[in-house]
């Protein structure tokens, strides 16, 4: 078994190019999980674009992915539309819901290139675009197990896992984790104090090999209601949960590469504190990690 | 024509006949530190094996290790199945588009890699 997992777009709510975010800077949210030859693609921000050239540069094999989407604010749909393989007629992209009786995902993706938005229609993608769903939350997708959890974000969003073979990635994005912490007052009062997250969330992430969580804030710039978690309440769900790597990702559209190296330094500091065998680091395009 | 006009004109003739700075792998520890190697070819193999473009003497490095390969503006680095692995910043990965700063660790190895301009 092969699992490789590849950052291709890792900012938040908007694209960040120039020379103050050189390493951590760019595209917005886009993950390509490969697992075996199951090639599973966790949103499609801005980084989806350079996704499909790639997938096009590396095999002239008909691109046959799963697309699954968090939900479908902007940074996480925007590259949908540049996806080459998108206008191919051998492409077959299956396109998912969560739940069986729902098509909000298919129809947004849709809505996003109708004429006032976008110069080509949806109608004139040539490839096979197939509305899917996870069965209600789980199903077996080429062998991997495919998990989705709703998380806490305005207009909901959610996280997704893929096990096999003993191996299992965690995708959780756009979830305002903090709002979700058992012992609330405590982030104020004592924000040095293990933030407890509930059962289910932990279980949902148990023993995760990788999880790429949305730690968009640091615990002073953190903004109530917006839907994103803070670094260190996101560092405490990793730790609680078993996980053995934590990815920080969805960075702040006003965070330099300083900033982000901050936030990651912080985060080793309250690993350390805490006494967990947890690496951390930030999410970064261009970087491929090799699991199982 | 001033005295100051003529040392700009010879500032900039001079900025412009220097060599352009090469990307280099620096290695800081490690058998044969230190030791610094200009990244003069499209992809750049560094190993054990004496084939290797920047060969390392050391037990806990593989033959072919890993691979630079440009890519536009950048090189990306690709662990070449090694036994023990390629560390960026402290992280195991398997590919990594390089930054300016990031530090490589192979076995007992660490390189600094600097971006350059050519
Ligand atoms: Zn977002
Ligand atoms: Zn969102």
């Amino acid at each position: 078994m092969s699992l490789f997992v590849r950052f291709w777009g890792t900012r938040g709510s908007i694209p960040t190019p120039g020379h103050s975010t050189r390493r951590y800077g760019g595209n917005t949210s886009c993950v390509e999980v490969r697992v075996d030859d199951a090639l599973f693609i966790c949103d499609g921000g801005t980084g989806m674009r350079e996704l499909g050239e790639a997938l096009l540069a590396r095999s002239s094999d008909p691109v046959d992915a799963h697309l699954l989407l968090s939900h479908t604010h902007w940074d996480h749909i925007q590259g949908f539309p540049f996806f080459l393989p998108a206008y191919r007629s051998t492409t077959t992209l299956r396109v998912y819901d969560v739940e069986r009786d729902d098509d909000r995902v298919h129809r947004l993706l849709l809505g996003q290139m109708r004429p006032e938005y976008f110069p080509v229609d949806f109608s004139e993608l040539g490839s096979r675009i197939v509305p899917s769903h996870l069965d209600g939350g789980c199903t077996t997708i080429e062998g991997v197990t495919v998990r989705a959890f709703e998380q806490v974000h305005p207009g909901r969003s959610f996280a997704f896992s893929f096990a096999k073979g003993g191996t299992k990635v965690v995708y959780a994005t756009d979830s305002e984790l903090d709002r979700t912490v058992i012992n609330r007052s405590d982030i104020l009062d004592r924000p040095h104090a293990l933030r407890a997250l509930p059962r289910d969330a932990l279980a949902f992430v148990a023993d995760a090999d990788l999880l790429i969580a949305d730690a968009q804030y640091n615990d002073d710039d953190y903004r109530d209601g917006w839907g994103h978690a803070r670094a260190n309440t996101v560092v405490d769900f990793a730790i609680q949960a078993g996980a053995k790597q934590l990815v920080l990702f969805h960075h702040d559209p006003t965070q330099t590469d300083a900033d982000v190296d901050g936030k990651v330094e912080r985060a080793m500091a309250r690993i350390r504190a805490a006494g967990a065998a947890l690496t951390v680091f930030g999410a970064r395009e261009g970087l491929e990690l090799k699991l199982g | 024509m001033t005295e100051e006009t003529t040392l700009d004109e010879l500032g900039i003739a001079v900025r412009l006949a220097a060599p352009r700075r090469p990307f280099v792998l620096i290695q800081l520890e490690g058998p044969g530190a230190p030791r610094e190697v200009p990244l003069e070819l499209p992809e750049f193999v560094v190993g054990r094996s004496l084939q290797a473009h920047f060969t390392i003497d050391s037990s806990r490095i593989s033959r072919q290790h890993f691979t630079l390969r440009r890519q536009g503006p950048d090189y990306l680095l690709t662990d070449l199945d090694s036994a023990n692995g390629v560390f960026l910043n402290g992280v195991r990965v398997h590919s990594a588009v390089l930054r300016d700063g990031d530090m490589v660790q192979i076995g007992d190895v660490v390189l600094l890699y600097r971006e350059g301009d050519g």
